[in-house]
Protein backbone atom coordinates (compact mmCIF):
# COMPACT_ATOMS: atom_id res chain seq x y z
CA UNK A 1 0.00 0.00 0.00
CA UNK A 2 1.39 3.36 -1.05
CA UNK A 3 1.95 5.64 2.09
CA UNK A 4 1.36 8.94 0.48
CA UNK A 5 -2.10 9.18 -0.54
CA UNK A 6 -3.80 12.65 -2.12
CA UNK A 7 -6.84 13.51 -0.11
CA UNK A 8 -8.51 15.60 -2.04
CA UNK A 9 -7.95 13.57 -5.37
CA UNK A 10 -9.21 10.91 -2.99
CA UNK A 11 -12.27 12.56 -2.43
CA UNK A 12 -12.82 13.89 -5.93
CA UNK A 13 -12.59 10.53 -7.18
CA UNK A 14 -14.19 8.75 -4.70
CA UNK A 15 -16.29 10.64 -2.41
CA UNK A 16 -19.41 8.40 -2.87
CA UNK A 17 -17.51 5.48 -1.55
CA UNK A 18 -18.57 6.02 1.82
CA UNK A 19 -22.43 6.01 0.64
CA UNK A 20 -21.96 3.29 -1.31
CA UNK A 21 -19.91 1.37 1.39
CA UNK A 22 -23.57 2.11 3.64
CA UNK A 23 -25.69 0.81 0.95
CA UNK A 24 -23.95 -2.46 0.76
CA UNK A 25 -23.36 -2.66 4.73
CA UNK A 26 -26.27 -0.65 5.90
CA UNK A 27 -24.10 0.83 8.24
CA UNK A 28 -23.25 4.10 8.69
CA UNK A 29 -18.64 4.41 8.46
CA UNK A 30 -19.36 8.67 8.77
CA UNK A 31 -19.81 7.70 12.94
CA UNK A 32 -16.92 6.43 13.21
CA UNK A 33 -14.68 8.76 15.55
CA UNK A 34 -11.73 6.73 15.63
CA UNK A 35 -11.03 4.95 19.07
CA UNK A 36 -9.68 2.21 18.12
CA UNK A 37 -11.94 0.19 20.36
CA UNK A 38 -12.72 -2.26 17.14
CA UNK A 39 -8.77 -3.25 16.38
CA UNK A 40 -8.11 -3.20 20.76
CA UNK A 41 -10.26 -6.17 21.18
CA UNK A 42 -10.14 -8.03 17.24
CA UNK A 43 -8.52 -11.17 17.43
CA UNK A 44 -7.23 -11.22 14.05
CA UNK A 45 -5.31 -8.36 14.46
CA UNK A 46 -4.01 -9.31 17.59
CA UNK A 47 -2.49 -12.00 16.02
CA UNK A 48 -1.01 -9.81 13.66
CA UNK A 49 -3.00 -11.22 10.32
CA UNK A 50 -3.49 -7.91 9.61
CA UNK A 51 -1.91 -5.76 6.98
CA UNK A 52 -3.96 -2.70 8.41
CA UNK A 53 -6.31 -2.41 11.68
CA UNK A 54 -9.84 -1.94 11.61
CA UNK A 55 -10.35 1.25 13.15
CA UNK A 56 -7.69 2.38 10.48
CA UNK A 57 -9.75 0.51 7.65
CA UNK A 58 -12.83 2.73 8.82
CA UNK A 59 -10.88 6.04 8.26
CA UNK A 60 -9.95 5.21 5.05
CA UNK A 61 -13.42 4.67 4.10
CA UNK A 62 -14.27 7.82 5.38
CA UNK A 63 -11.15 9.37 3.75
CA UNK A 64 -12.65 7.88 0.02
CA UNK A 65 -9.75 5.57 -0.05
CA UNK A 66 -11.32 3.46 -2.06
CA UNK A 67 -8.72 1.51 -4.26
CA UNK A 68 -6.24 1.12 -1.20
CA UNK A 69 -9.20 -0.26 1.30
CA UNK A 70 -10.26 -3.05 -1.49
CA UNK A 71 -6.51 -4.00 -1.86
CA UNK A 72 -6.30 -4.99 1.68
CA UNK A 73 -5.69 -8.25 3.36
CA UNK A 74 -7.82 -7.27 6.19
CA UNK A 75 -10.87 -7.37 4.87
CA UNK A 76 -10.38 -10.89 3.59
CA UNK A 77 -9.02 -12.13 6.86
CA UNK A 78 -11.82 -10.64 9.26
CA UNK A 79 -13.38 -13.58 10.22
CA UNK A 80 -16.96 -11.65 11.12
CA UNK A 81 -16.53 -12.65 14.55
CA UNK A 82 -17.98 -9.20 15.72
CA UNK A 83 -16.03 -8.17 18.78
CA UNK A 84 -15.57 -5.12 17.80
CA UNK A 85 -19.71 -4.67 16.70
CA UNK A 86 -20.41 -5.81 19.96
CA UNK A 87 -17.97 -3.30 21.81
CA UNK A 88 -18.33 -0.39 19.03
CA UNK A 89 -19.49 2.97 20.91
CA UNK A 90 -20.74 4.09 18.00
CA UNK A 91 -22.79 1.63 17.39
CA UNK A 92 -21.47 0.28 14.18
CA UNK A 93 -21.41 -3.40 12.79
CA UNK A 94 -18.08 -3.05 11.68
CA UNK A 95 -18.23 -6.93 10.62
CA UNK A 96 -21.12 -6.23 8.30
CA UNK A 97 -18.63 -3.17 6.98
CA UNK A 98 -16.10 -5.60 6.16
CA UNK A 99 -18.41 -7.86 4.80
CA UNK A 100 -19.64 -5.52 2.35
CA UNK A 101 -16.13 -4.19 1.34
CA UNK A 102 -15.08 -7.75 0.75
CA UNK A 103 -17.89 -8.12 -1.89
CA UNK A 104 -16.98 -4.99 -3.36
CA UNK A 105 -13.80 -5.66 -4.02
CA UNK A 106 -15.27 -9.47 -5.50
CA UNK A 107 -17.48 -7.72 -7.76
CA UNK A 108 -14.28 -5.61 -8.95
CA UNK A 109 -12.69 -8.95 -9.42
CA UNK A 110 -9.55 -7.77 -6.77
CA UNK A 111 -8.85 -11.29 -6.29
CA UNK A 112 -4.73 -11.58 -6.13
CA UNK A 113 -4.49 -9.63 -2.94
CA UNK A 114 -5.49 -12.01 -0.12
CA UNK A 115 -5.36 -15.15 -3.38
CA UNK A 116 -5.49 -17.66 -0.16
CA UNK A 117 -8.98 -15.94 0.64
CA UNK A 118 -10.25 -15.69 -2.81
CA UNK A 119 -8.97 -19.32 -3.48
CA UNK A 120 -10.98 -20.78 -0.86
CA UNK A 121 -14.22 -18.80 -0.76
CA UNK A 122 -14.47 -19.64 -4.52
CA UNK A 123 -12.85 -23.74 -4.28
CA UNK A 124 -15.46 -23.68 -1.23
CA UNK A 125 -18.35 -21.89 -3.09
CA UNK A 126 -17.86 -24.64 -6.16
CA UNK A 127 -18.08 -27.06 -4.27
CA UNK A 128 -21.76 -26.45 -2.20
CA UNK A 129 -23.39 -25.07 -5.87
CA UNK A 130 -22.40 -28.25 -7.36
CA UNK A 131 -23.16 -31.00 -4.21
CA UNK A 132 -25.56 -28.74 -2.27
CA UNK A 133 -23.70 -29.46 0.30
CA UNK A 134 -20.17 -29.52 1.42
CA UNK A 135 -18.26 -32.07 -0.11
CA UNK A 136 -15.37 -32.34 1.95
CA UNK A 137 -12.91 -34.21 0.48
CA UNK A 138 -13.33 -32.79 -3.05
CA UNK A 139 -12.50 -29.19 -0.99
CA UNK A 140 -9.83 -30.23 0.15
CA UNK A 141 -8.45 -31.71 -2.52
CA UNK A 142 -9.16 -28.16 -4.88
CA UNK A 143 -8.13 -26.10 -1.98
CA UNK A 144 -4.78 -28.12 -1.92
CA UNK A 145 -4.22 -27.65 -5.60
CA UNK A 146 -4.15 -23.94 -5.72
CA UNK A 147 -2.75 -22.95 -2.56
CA UNK A 148 -1.10 -26.32 -1.18
CA UNK A 149 -3.55 -26.32 2.13
CA UNK A 150 -3.19 -29.80 2.70
CA UNK A 151 0.48 -29.80 2.58
CA UNK A 152 1.16 -27.62 5.96
CA UNK A 153 -1.62 -30.75 7.47
CA UNK A 154 -0.53 -34.56 5.97
CA UNK A 155 0.52 -35.40 9.19
CA UNK A 156 -2.81 -34.79 10.65
CA UNK A 157 -4.32 -36.84 7.68
CA UNK A 158 -3.48 -41.04 8.34
CA UNK A 159 -5.39 -39.92 11.70
CA UNK A 160 -8.40 -38.03 9.91
CA UNK A 161 -8.84 -41.02 7.53
CA UNK A 162 -8.27 -43.73 9.99
CA UNK A 163 -11.13 -41.89 12.22
CA UNK A 164 -13.43 -41.75 9.49
CA UNK A 165 -13.51 -37.91 9.72
CA UNK A 166 -13.38 -37.48 5.57
CA UNK A 167 -15.97 -39.22 4.13
CA UNK A 168 -15.02 -40.36 -0.07
CA UNK A 169 -18.07 -39.45 -0.94
CA UNK A 170 -20.28 -36.90 -1.11
CA UNK A 171 -23.38 -36.52 1.13
CA UNK A 172 -26.75 -37.92 -0.57
CA UNK A 173 -29.25 -35.35 -1.44
CA UNK A 174 -32.05 -35.42 -3.49
CA UNK A 175 -31.83 -32.42 -4.97
CA UNK A 176 -28.63 -31.10 -5.58
CA UNK A 177 -29.16 -28.25 -7.68
CA UNK A 178 -30.71 -26.41 -5.24
CA UNK A 179 -27.54 -23.92 -4.52
CA UNK A 180 -27.06 -23.27 -8.26
CA UNK A 181 -31.00 -22.78 -8.78
CA UNK A 182 -30.43 -19.87 -6.05
CA UNK A 183 -27.48 -18.35 -8.27
CA UNK A 184 -28.98 -18.16 -11.06
CA UNK A 185 -32.53 -16.56 -10.16
CA UNK A 186 -30.13 -13.99 -8.32
CA UNK A 187 -28.12 -12.99 -11.41
CA UNK A 188 -31.72 -12.91 -13.09
CA UNK A 189 -32.84 -10.58 -10.75
CA UNK A 190 -29.46 -8.36 -10.74
CA UNK A 191 -30.13 -8.50 -14.98
CA UNK A 192 -33.68 -7.18 -14.40
CA UNK A 193 -32.22 -4.06 -12.29
CA UNK B 1 -40.67 -30.98 22.63
CA UNK B 2 -39.92 -31.32 18.85
CA UNK B 3 -37.61 -29.37 16.82
CA UNK B 4 -36.84 -28.97 13.36
CA UNK B 5 -32.80 -30.18 13.25
CA UNK B 6 -30.53 -28.80 10.74
CA UNK B 7 -27.46 -30.44 11.17
CA UNK B 8 -25.26 -28.85 8.75
CA UNK B 9 -22.70 -30.03 6.51
CA UNK B 10 -20.10 -31.07 9.22
CA UNK B 11 -22.17 -33.01 11.10
CA UNK B 12 -22.58 -35.09 8.26
CA UNK B 13 -18.87 -34.96 7.66
CA UNK B 14 -15.92 -34.26 9.56
CA UNK B 15 -18.06 -33.98 13.03
CA UNK B 16 -20.29 -36.97 12.78
CA UNK B 17 -19.48 -37.20 16.57
CA UNK B 18 -21.42 -33.95 17.41
CA UNK B 19 -24.50 -35.64 15.73
CA UNK B 20 -24.34 -38.47 17.27
CA UNK B 21 -23.64 -36.88 21.06
CA UNK B 22 -26.94 -34.35 19.95
CA UNK B 23 -28.69 -37.25 19.17
CA UNK B 24 -28.06 -38.93 22.07
CA UNK B 25 -28.73 -36.32 24.57
CA UNK B 26 -32.23 -35.08 23.20
CA UNK B 27 -33.40 -38.47 23.01
CA UNK B 28 -32.75 -38.69 26.82
CA UNK B 29 -34.15 -35.85 27.63
CA UNK B 30 -37.63 -35.92 25.59
CA UNK B 31 -36.00 -33.86 22.55
CA UNK B 32 -37.88 -35.02 19.17
CA UNK B 33 -35.89 -33.95 16.22
CA UNK B 34 -36.95 -33.88 13.09
CA UNK B 35 -34.14 -33.74 10.19
CA UNK B 36 -35.83 -31.21 7.77
CA UNK B 37 -35.02 -33.39 4.44
CA UNK B 38 -33.07 -32.16 1.36
CA UNK B 39 -31.07 -29.43 3.74
CA UNK B 40 -28.30 -27.66 1.75
CA UNK B 41 -25.28 -26.21 2.90
CA UNK B 42 -25.82 -22.85 5.14
CA UNK B 43 -23.05 -21.20 2.93
CA UNK B 44 -20.83 -20.25 5.50
CA UNK B 45 -18.22 -18.11 5.41
CA UNK B 46 -18.34 -18.04 1.75
CA UNK B 47 -21.32 -16.67 0.51
CA UNK B 48 -22.03 -13.94 2.59
CA UNK B 49 -18.24 -12.91 1.28
CA UNK B 50 -19.41 -12.89 -2.15
CA UNK B 51 -22.69 -11.20 -1.99
CA UNK B 52 -24.79 -9.87 0.67
CA UNK B 53 -28.51 -11.71 -1.15
CA UNK B 54 -26.54 -14.32 -1.49
CA UNK B 55 -25.42 -14.95 1.72
CA UNK B 56 -29.17 -14.35 3.01
CA UNK B 57 -30.80 -16.32 0.26
CA UNK B 58 -28.60 -20.07 0.56
CA UNK B 59 -29.46 -20.72 4.15
CA UNK B 60 -33.05 -19.46 3.92
CA UNK B 61 -33.73 -22.34 1.68
CA UNK B 62 -33.35 -24.91 4.58
CA UNK B 63 -35.44 -22.86 6.81
CA UNK B 64 -38.69 -22.94 4.22
CA UNK B 65 -39.45 -26.50 4.89
CA UNK B 66 -39.08 -26.31 9.21
CA UNK B 67 -42.05 -23.44 8.52
CA UNK B 68 -44.50 -25.16 6.93
CA UNK B 69 -44.24 -27.94 9.32
CA UNK B 70 -44.57 -24.77 12.26
CA UNK B 71 -41.35 -26.19 13.93
CA UNK B 72 -38.62 -24.08 15.57
CA UNK B 73 -35.40 -24.92 14.18
CA UNK B 74 -32.14 -26.52 15.94
CA UNK B 75 -28.85 -25.94 14.38
CA UNK B 76 -25.79 -27.14 16.88
CA UNK B 77 -22.90 -25.40 14.31
CA UNK B 78 -22.32 -21.96 15.43
CA UNK B 79 -22.23 -20.87 12.00
CA UNK B 80 -24.84 -22.17 10.74
CA UNK B 81 -27.30 -21.21 13.71
CA UNK B 82 -26.19 -17.16 12.80
CA UNK B 83 -26.75 -17.66 9.14
CA UNK B 84 -29.89 -18.71 10.00
CA UNK B 85 -30.56 -16.25 12.35
CA UNK B 86 -30.04 -13.42 10.35
CA UNK B 87 -31.86 -14.80 7.35
CA UNK B 88 -34.71 -14.43 10.42
CA UNK B 89 -33.90 -11.16 11.55
CA UNK B 90 -33.79 -9.61 7.15
CA UNK B 91 -37.20 -11.55 6.84
CA UNK B 92 -39.10 -9.99 9.54
CA UNK B 93 -37.37 -6.27 9.78
CA UNK B 94 -36.57 -5.66 6.38
CA UNK B 95 -39.74 -6.14 3.85
CA UNK B 96 -37.55 -4.92 0.56
CA UNK B 97 -35.31 -7.61 1.50
CA UNK B 98 -37.41 -10.25 2.54
CA UNK B 99 -38.67 -9.85 -1.29
CA UNK B 100 -35.75 -10.15 -2.28
CA UNK B 101 -35.14 -13.55 -0.58
CA UNK B 102 -38.30 -14.90 -1.64
CA UNK B 103 -37.85 -14.47 -5.02
CA UNK B 104 -34.21 -15.88 -5.32
CA UNK B 105 -35.74 -19.20 -3.03
CA UNK B 106 -38.83 -19.21 -5.09
CA UNK B 107 -40.30 -19.31 -1.95
CA UNK B 108 -42.43 -17.73 0.33
CA UNK B 109 -40.50 -17.56 3.83
CA UNK B 110 -42.30 -15.41 7.14
CA UNK B 111 -39.46 -16.23 9.81
CA UNK B 112 -41.87 -17.43 12.06
CA UNK B 113 -39.79 -20.54 12.82
CA UNK B 114 -37.14 -19.62 15.80
CA UNK B 115 -33.77 -20.91 15.51
CA UNK B 116 -32.35 -22.57 18.87
CA UNK B 117 -28.55 -23.18 19.23
CA UNK B 118 -28.08 -26.11 20.73
CA UNK B 119 -27.35 -24.96 24.22
CA UNK B 120 -30.82 -23.41 24.49
CA UNK B 121 -32.47 -26.39 23.29
CA UNK B 122 -31.16 -28.40 25.10
CA UNK B 123 -31.30 -26.37 28.12
CA UNK B 124 -34.98 -25.59 27.53
CA UNK B 125 -35.56 -28.93 28.91
CA UNK B 126 -34.55 -27.82 32.28
CA UNK B 127 -31.67 -27.88 34.44
CA UNK B 128 -33.62 -30.34 36.86
CA UNK B 129 -34.16 -32.67 34.10
CA UNK B 130 -30.97 -32.76 33.02
CA UNK B 131 -29.43 -32.99 36.83
CA UNK B 132 -32.08 -36.02 36.88
CA UNK B 133 -30.72 -38.05 34.07
CA UNK B 134 -27.31 -38.22 35.44
CA UNK B 135 -25.78 -41.57 36.03
CA UNK B 136 -22.31 -41.02 36.52
CA UNK B 137 -21.79 -37.66 37.55
CA UNK B 138 -18.51 -35.26 37.01
CA UNK B 139 -17.38 -35.30 40.60
CA UNK B 140 -15.95 -31.98 40.47
CA UNK B 141 -14.23 -32.00 36.87
CA UNK B 142 -12.83 -29.09 36.09
CA UNK B 143 -14.45 -27.78 33.08
CA UNK B 144 -13.91 -24.82 30.65
CA UNK B 145 -17.52 -24.18 28.92
CA UNK B 146 -15.53 -22.58 25.85
CA UNK B 147 -18.64 -20.58 23.51
CA UNK B 148 -16.72 -18.57 20.74
CA UNK B 149 -17.56 -16.02 19.53
CA UNK B 150 -20.82 -16.36 17.02
CA UNK B 151 -23.31 -17.47 19.74
CA UNK B 152 -23.16 -14.22 21.22
CA UNK B 153 -22.11 -11.66 18.85
CA UNK B 154 -23.15 -9.28 17.65
CA UNK B 155 -25.18 -9.24 20.56
CA UNK B 156 -28.43 -7.67 18.83
CA UNK B 157 -28.12 -10.58 15.85
CA UNK B 158 -26.90 -13.04 18.05
CA UNK B 159 -27.74 -12.75 21.63
CA UNK B 160 -27.78 -16.70 22.92
CA UNK B 161 -26.37 -14.87 25.98
CA UNK B 162 -24.31 -12.66 27.37
CA UNK B 163 -21.87 -10.91 25.05
CA UNK B 164 -18.79 -11.20 27.26
CA UNK B 165 -19.44 -13.44 29.93
CA UNK B 166 -22.32 -16.27 29.02
CA UNK B 167 -22.98 -18.99 31.60
CA UNK B 168 -25.79 -21.14 29.69
CA UNK B 169 -23.24 -24.08 28.97
CA UNK B 170 -22.01 -23.47 32.77
CA UNK B 171 -25.14 -23.94 34.29
CA UNK B 172 -25.03 -27.34 32.38
CA UNK B 173 -21.86 -28.68 33.51
CA UNK B 174 -22.82 -27.70 37.61
CA UNK B 175 -25.97 -29.86 36.75
CA UNK B 176 -23.64 -32.75 35.37
CA UNK B 177 -21.83 -32.15 38.43
CA UNK B 178 -18.49 -30.41 37.10
CA UNK B 179 -16.60 -27.55 38.37
CA UNK B 180 -17.28 -24.95 36.13
CA UNK B 181 -14.11 -22.92 36.11
CA UNK B 182 -14.18 -19.09 35.56
CA UNK B 183 -12.13 -18.13 32.71
CA UNK B 184 -11.11 -15.09 30.44
CA UNK B 185 -11.24 -16.45 26.58
CA UNK B 186 -14.79 -17.98 26.36
CA UNK B 187 -16.00 -15.88 23.90
CA UNK B 188 -12.45 -14.98 22.10
CA UNK B 189 -12.77 -16.28 18.43
CA UNK B 190 -10.33 -19.37 17.85
CA UNK B 191 -9.77 -17.92 13.88
CA UNK B 192 -12.87 -19.66 12.86
CA UNK B 193 -12.44 -20.59 9.25
CA UNK B 194 -9.36 -18.49 8.62
CA UNK B 195 -7.23 -22.04 8.83
CA UNK B 196 -7.92 -22.67 5.39
CA UNK B 197 -6.57 -18.73 4.43
CA UNK B 198 -4.12 -18.05 7.31
CA UNK B 199 -3.01 -21.21 8.93
CA UNK B 200 -0.85 -19.77 10.74
CA UNK B 201 -2.46 -16.35 12.49
CA UNK B 202 -5.49 -19.30 12.84
CA UNK B 203 -2.96 -21.29 15.24
CA UNK B 204 -2.26 -18.08 16.96
CA UNK B 205 -5.63 -17.11 17.60
CA UNK B 206 -6.10 -20.95 19.24
CA UNK B 207 -3.40 -20.69 20.84
CA UNK B 208 -4.64 -18.15 23.12
CA UNK B 209 -7.52 -19.88 23.80
CA UNK B 210 -5.85 -23.37 24.85
CA UNK B 211 -3.58 -21.03 27.09
CA UNK B 212 -6.17 -19.07 29.26
CA UNK B 213 -8.05 -22.58 29.69
CA UNK B 214 -5.01 -24.71 31.05
CA UNK B 215 -3.88 -21.37 33.15
CA UNK B 216 -7.24 -21.31 34.34
CA UNK B 217 -7.05 -25.06 35.76
CA UNK B 218 -9.32 -26.59 33.29
CA UNK B 219 -8.75 -30.35 32.90
CA UNK B 220 -10.75 -30.66 29.77
CA UNK B 221 -13.02 -27.91 27.29
CA UNK B 222 -15.87 -28.19 26.21
CA UNK B 223 -17.31 -26.78 22.76
CA UNK B 224 -20.41 -25.66 21.00
CA UNK B 225 -19.36 -25.22 17.59
CA UNK B 226 -17.07 -27.50 14.41
CA UNK B 227 -14.63 -24.73 14.02
CA UNK B 228 -13.96 -24.24 17.58
CA UNK B 229 -13.92 -28.16 18.51
CA UNK B 230 -11.64 -28.57 14.86
CA UNK B 231 -9.47 -25.57 15.74
CA UNK B 232 -8.69 -26.74 19.50
CA UNK B 233 -8.54 -30.12 19.22
CA UNK B 234 -7.30 -31.53 15.84
CA UNK B 235 -4.38 -28.65 15.52
CA UNK B 236 -3.62 -28.67 19.34
CA UNK B 237 -0.63 -31.26 17.68
CA UNK B 238 0.33 -28.27 15.27
CA UNK B 239 -0.35 -25.63 18.09
CA UNK B 240 2.17 -27.59 20.25
CA UNK B 241 4.58 -28.14 17.36
CA UNK B 242 4.99 -24.26 16.24
CA UNK B 243 4.76 -22.52 19.57
CA UNK B 244 6.89 -25.41 21.32
CA UNK B 245 4.16 -25.53 23.89
CA UNK B 246 3.14 -29.25 25.86
CA UNK B 247 -1.09 -28.71 25.67
CA UNK B 248 -2.23 -32.09 26.52
CA UNK B 249 -6.32 -30.82 27.30
CA UNK B 250 -9.09 -33.12 25.98
CA UNK B 251 -11.62 -30.94 23.61
CA UNK B 252 -15.18 -32.22 23.18
CA UNK B 253 -18.73 -31.20 22.72
CA UNK B 254 -20.13 -30.42 25.68
CA UNK B 255 -22.88 -32.74 24.37
CA UNK B 256 -20.79 -35.40 24.68
CA UNK B 257 -19.74 -34.81 27.80
CA UNK B 258 -23.04 -34.69 28.82
CA UNK B 259 -24.63 -37.81 27.30
CA UNK B 260 -21.56 -40.07 28.32
CA UNK B 261 -22.63 -38.79 32.34
CA UNK B 262 -26.21 -39.98 31.03
CA UNK B 263 -25.05 -43.33 30.57
CA UNK B 264 -24.05 -43.52 26.71
CA UNK B 265 -20.22 -45.00 25.97
CA UNK B 266 -17.54 -43.13 24.64
CA UNK B 267 -18.00 -44.93 21.55
CA UNK B 268 -21.58 -44.26 21.22
CA UNK B 269 -20.29 -40.79 21.35
CA UNK B 270 -17.98 -41.01 18.74
CA UNK B 271 -15.29 -39.74 21.54
CA UNK B 272 -12.71 -41.89 19.07
CA UNK B 273 -12.76 -39.46 16.60
CA UNK B 274 -11.56 -36.22 19.07
CA UNK B 275 -7.98 -35.94 18.53
CA UNK B 276 -7.15 -35.35 21.71
CA UNK B 277 -7.02 -37.92 24.64
CA UNK B 278 -9.84 -37.62 26.63
CA UNK B 279 -9.52 -40.86 28.51
CA UNK B 280 -7.54 -39.63 31.58
CA UNK B 281 -10.24 -36.88 32.28
CA UNK B 282 -12.88 -39.82 31.41
CA UNK B 283 -11.85 -41.98 33.90
CA UNK B 284 -12.76 -39.41 36.77
CA UNK B 285 -16.51 -39.67 35.53
CA UNK B 286 -18.60 -42.16 37.34
S1 LIG C 1 -14.90 1.02 17.71
FE1 LIG C 1 -16.36 2.08 16.35
S2 LIG C 1 -16.01 4.28 16.71
FE2 LIG C 1 -14.26 3.18 17.59
S3 LIG C 1 -12.72 3.20 15.94
FE3 LIG C 1 -13.85 1.28 15.76
S4 LIG C 1 -15.52 1.73 14.33
FE4 LIG C 1 -14.70 3.69 15.01
S1 LIG D 1 -15.30 -8.91 13.07
FE1 LIG D 1 -13.40 -8.81 11.90
S2 LIG D 1 -12.56 -6.80 12.37
FE2 LIG D 1 -14.11 -7.20 13.90
S3 LIG D 1 -13.00 -8.09 15.63
FE3 LIG D 1 -13.72 -9.81 14.38
S4 LIG D 1 -12.05 -10.25 12.96
FE4 LIG D 1 -11.65 -8.21 13.81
Amino acid sequence: MSTCVNLSQAQTDHGDFIERVRKMSDQDVRKCYQCGKCSAGCPVHNCNGMDVSPNRIMRMVQLGMEEEVLKTKTIWVCVVCSTCTARCPRDIDIGRVMDGLRIMAYKKNYLQYAKNATDFHQTFFNNIATFGRAYEMAFAIGLTLKTGYMFGILDLAPATLLKGNLPFFPSKLKNSRQIKEIVENIKRMEGEK
Amino acid sequence: MKYAYYPGCSLHATQKAYDMSVKAVCKTLGIELWEIPDWVCCGASSAHSLGHLLGLAIPAKTLVSAEKEGLDVVAPCAACWQRLVWVNHEVTTNPDMRDKINKAIGAELKGTSKVLSIMEAVNSAGIDKISQAVKKPLKGLKVASYYGCYYVKPPKIAHVDDPESPHLIDDMMVALGAEAIDWPYKTECCGASLGFIDFDTTLMMSKKVLDFAVKSGAELIVTACPLCQMNLDMYQSKINKKFGTKYNIPVCYFTQLMAYTMGYSANELGMGKNYTAYESAFSKIG
